[in-house]
């Protein structure tokens, strides 16, 4: 038998803020939260275009558990801590009540800092002793454990690395998780933080990247626009509370959107070119999964992120999957915005994607002045929209290596 | 500051210990810190003296005061 999905609470650590009221506010007015930074030092170092997250640990984690954190697994917890406050799960003062439920977490690469701090202490100071923390701090399941032992949830813990599908896929697991009754609730989500000048280093060198607009550098990630250049990195993390319709019924909960359907297929084809085979299956499979015809859907949150080659090929997966219909769909991407949290843009965009049902409007592609003739959908261009019968959405999320993940929900 | 000032404030600071609890007798055990805090307390003292703390000299049981007498007669060893 299966049962309904909800999402109960949403809890954000992103570019943008981490009141998600808030930040839905900024996307759909339009705000980039993209910037350029000093990366390294003024001998070694770069200056990088990206999308940080601010956020404080105070009041949500004791230093006995911080010391033993790198940044990642402190954005996952500060936005696990929201997640379960705002579903009414965990209550201010009161120290968490062990439960079954789950952790479902994406996280692309895991303790990226420590992973360089380590190497420093290996081939700078030509030392074996690294501090004793260099392996819980650089593991990628850290972020999960760490929100199950913080909130004493005693279900699976588990972690998915699949690069930029890492929480959607997350999300997409822990939806069939609760849904086959499996768990009866899950706090599902990602995160992400890699802004190492070593790891940026690297990034650099695989020639994705957004080079510096002339409009500056918050304009520089341009989804579907004739001018756009690749990626901007972001960081943050993003928790949304999933539970079984009768656990939010029982515990008087009020949804802020319900998931019901998840797709994901394989590419099998190359590992940084996308392929609109894999993309349109998964969109299709989503469908299926969620007894929808296409015609249902008003809004896709794309996963676009404005690499030359990739933003193309997901417009063309997304006229096969949805045939005549796709050119009534509004399709944004708000990368455009926040940047690619890669671990945890599936959350992030989920998020963003209930918040676009809950409000029935559409943030915009940003910067979207000059659309490439190649992606001739309506993406929504630098303005949001209303939509006022908006009932089903979907999201998104392309991974290198080929994995493609699409979520689909609906507004509740 | 005396090495024993000092230490206290490594676990006032980095790990949020009860002043109340450091106690000259009190063991690193009674601190509240599980295995793992302990391991990097002992790694920041040997990085913040310079020193290299035998791996048995130094654990659980021990006390702060003769953590202490420990620190002071491998760091006298070093000025030697």
């Amino acid at each position: 038998m299966r049962r309904r999905v909800f999402i109960t609470g949403i809890g954000l650590v992103s570019p943008h803020g981490t009141q998600p009221e808030a930040v839905f506010e900024r996307l759909c007015a339009g705000q980039s939260a993209i910037r350029k930074l000093r990366s390294g030092t003024e001998d070694l170092g770069a200056d990088c275009l990206l999308a940080p997250s601010e956020f404080s640990i105070e009041g949500v984690i004791p230093k006995t558990q911080s010391f033993a954190m790198d940044r990642v697994a402190q954005m996952a917890v500060v936005a696990a801590h929201h997640a379960l406050h705002r579903a009414g799960i965990v209550r201010e003062e009161e120290a968490p009540v062990p439960s079954e439920a789950g952790v479902y977490f994406g996280c692309g690469l895991g303790g990226s800092q420590a992973i360089q701090d380590a190497y420093r202490t290996y081939f700078e100071r030509r030392s074996r002793r690294p501090k004793p923390t260099t392996v819980p701090l650089i593991m990628a399941n850290a972020p999960a454990a760490h929100i199950s032992m913080r909130y004493k949830l005693q279900g699976p813990s588990l972690t998915y690395s699949i690069a930029c599908a890492s929480s959607a896929i997350a999300i997409g697991e822990a939806f069939r998780a609760v849904r086959d009754g499996y768990v009866d609730s899950v706090l599902a989500g990602g995160a992400e933080s890699m802004m190492n000048d070593g790891t940026l280093a690297a990034w650099e060198m695989l020639g994705v990247l957004a080079k510096e607009h002339p409009e500056g550098a918050a304009a520089s990630s341009r989804p579907f626009a004739v001018d756009r250049s690749g990626f901007v990195l972001g960081e943050g993390a993003a928790a949304l509370m999933l539970e079984s319709e009768e656990s939010m019924r029982t515990r008087g909960a009020a949804p802020v959107a319900e998931l019901v359907g998840f797709g994901c297929a394989s590419d099998a084809h190359n590992l940084t070119q996308p392929a609109t085979g894999g993309q349109a299956q998964a969109m299709r499979k989503a469908l299926a999964d969620a007894h929808l015809a296409p015609e249902r859907i008003g809004y896709i949150n794309a996963h676009a992120t404005a690499t030359p080659a990739g933003d193309n090929v997901e417009i063309d997966a997304i006229k096969q999957a949805f045939g005549a219909h796709a050119r009534a769909l509004s399709v944004s991407s708000t990368k455009s915005m926040h940047g690619h949290l890669v671990g945890a843009a599936g959350a992030l965009e989920c998020a963003i994607t209930a918040l676009a049902l809950r409000h029935r409007r559409v943030p915009p592609t940003a910067f979207l002045r000059n659309q490439d003739p190649a992606c001739d959908l309506d993406c929504v261009p630098c303005v949001a929209r209303d939509v006022p019968d908006l009932e089903f959405a979907l999201s998104n999320s392309f991974a290198f290596g080929g994995t493609n993940a699409t979520l689909i929900l609906r507004r509740a | 500051m005396s090495t024993f000032a000092e230490i206290q404030a490594m676990l006032t600071s980095k790990f949020d210990v009860k002043p109340e609890l450091i106690q000259p007798d009190a063991k690193l055990v009674d601190l509240g810190l599980d295995s793992l805090s302990i391991a990097e307390l002992i790694f920041d003292i040997g990085e913040k003296y310079d020193i290299e703390i035998p791996e048995d000299d130094l654990e659980f049981q021990t006390s702060l005061k003769d953590a202490v007498a420990l620190v002071d007669k491998l760091r006298a060893a070093k000025a030697a």
